[in-house]
């Protein structure tokens, strides 16, 4: 039998996008996750301390200074040293944030050594090629790696997914 | 798991989930995610592409859910506006990824690399070409041809204008034939 053409292929499996057997399955379990947060208490009741408005309205303007600090001071050439102060900026925000907190897992450096180890092989790189886009790409996608991992070890909210 | 298709497709069953839902009830909710929570992650995976953030997506839509959960007056199908959350929310989702990084590099994210996508289980063949697809040309194409949303509404869902929302959306179409072509 031949091959359905495109328009063929796109009427026949559009409309079935939404069967069941037709959608993906999720690789773990995701209700355990949702169930702890919505037993969680209501943040809404939390935040009203004024201290904590004080500290959250203080936050905004700080990240507001830092972004506008980033688009008017960010020159054209040497991206990648500029993305690497910034993100060293970041990461080192994060860290201090989270000092005080317990980490969901002990082992959680060794993933970060892993991508920092990523990190300076690409800066390697970049160095013979600075305007590569597709490292450029890599490296802003190793650096925002390393946030989201401080940032997810340290989050209560989620730390029973 | 097994699923009970007959169950699972029974409009009422879903109906009389929500109302219990409605009234607090986190048992009747943990039956509703049962048999939605695959519609809001295939959702998801289609337009993140990325299953551990489709993951997160989806874990976010069900939290937001039971707290807005109230304020569904059953004006239209319970599923109708379970897809308008779930879009809200990956979109959202995709926002936030989007931090500073995209500031100093404005490189459009590109789709799934094809050995990921042999990782994911489960895709069927217009999932897996959909998933390659840079990320504009992916959004409009599953909010416009699967979702059934307008232009309009998903050029005010995206930020864009109409007719980057058709552009894209030609895009999309023209790298998708190009790919099923050559499979």
């Amino acid at each position: 039998m031949s091959k359905p053409t495109f328009e063929q292929f796109l009427k026949q499996q559009l409309p079935r996008q939404q069967d069941q057997d037709q959608l993906p399955e999720p690789q773990r379990d995701l209700w355990q996750g949702i169930e702890n947060a919505i037993n969680m208490p209501d943040p809404a009741s939390r935040a009203r301390s004024p201290w904590i408005k004080l500290a959250g309205v203080a936050a905004c303007v700080s990240a507001g200074l830092l972004s506008w600090q980033v688009i008017m001071t960010q020159p054209k050439q040497d991206t990648m040293a500029h993305m690497s102060a910034f993100f060293e900026q970041e990461k080192q925000t994060l860290l201090v944030k989270y000092e005080a907190q317990p980490a969901l897992t002990k082992d959680w450096q060794g993933p970060l050594q892993e991508l920092e180890e990523a990190e300076q092989a690409i800066k390697l790189a970049l160095m013979k090629d600075p305007d590569n886009a597709a490292l450029l790409k890599m490296l802003a996608q190793v650096y925002q790696q390393q946030l989201d991992l401080i940032t997810k070890v340290h989050q209560p909210q989620w730390q029973q997914i | 798991m097994i699923i009970n298709a007959k169950e699972a497709f029974n409009p009422d069953t879903i109906e009389r989930l929500v109302q219990r839902a409605q009234q607090g009830e986190q048992a009747a909710f943990e039956q509703l995610y049962q048999q939605c929570y695959r519609r809001v992650f295939g959702l998801c995976l289609r337009l993140l592409a990325d299953q551990a953030h489709a993951e997160d997506a989806t874990q976010e839509v069900f939290v937001q859910l039971w707290h807005k959960i109230a304020q569904f007056q059953g004006q239209s199908k319970f599923t109708t506006w379970l897809h308008s959350v779930t879009s809200n929310v990956a979109i959202s989702y995709l926002r936030k990824q989007k931090n500073w990084l995209q500031k100093v590099v404005s490189l459009e994210d590109s789709g799934m690399e094809q050995a990921e996508i042999m990782q994911c289980q489960s895709l069927n063949g217009l999932d897996k070409l959909i998933l390659r697809l840079p990320e504009r040309a992916r959004l409009v194409f599953v909010l416009h041809a699967v979702e059934g949303y307008r232009h309009e509404e998903v050029a005010g869902m995206l930020n864009m204008a109409v007719g980057s929302s058709k552009s894209q959306f030609h895009r999309a179409r023209k790298l998708l034939q190009e790919w099923y072509d050559n499979e």
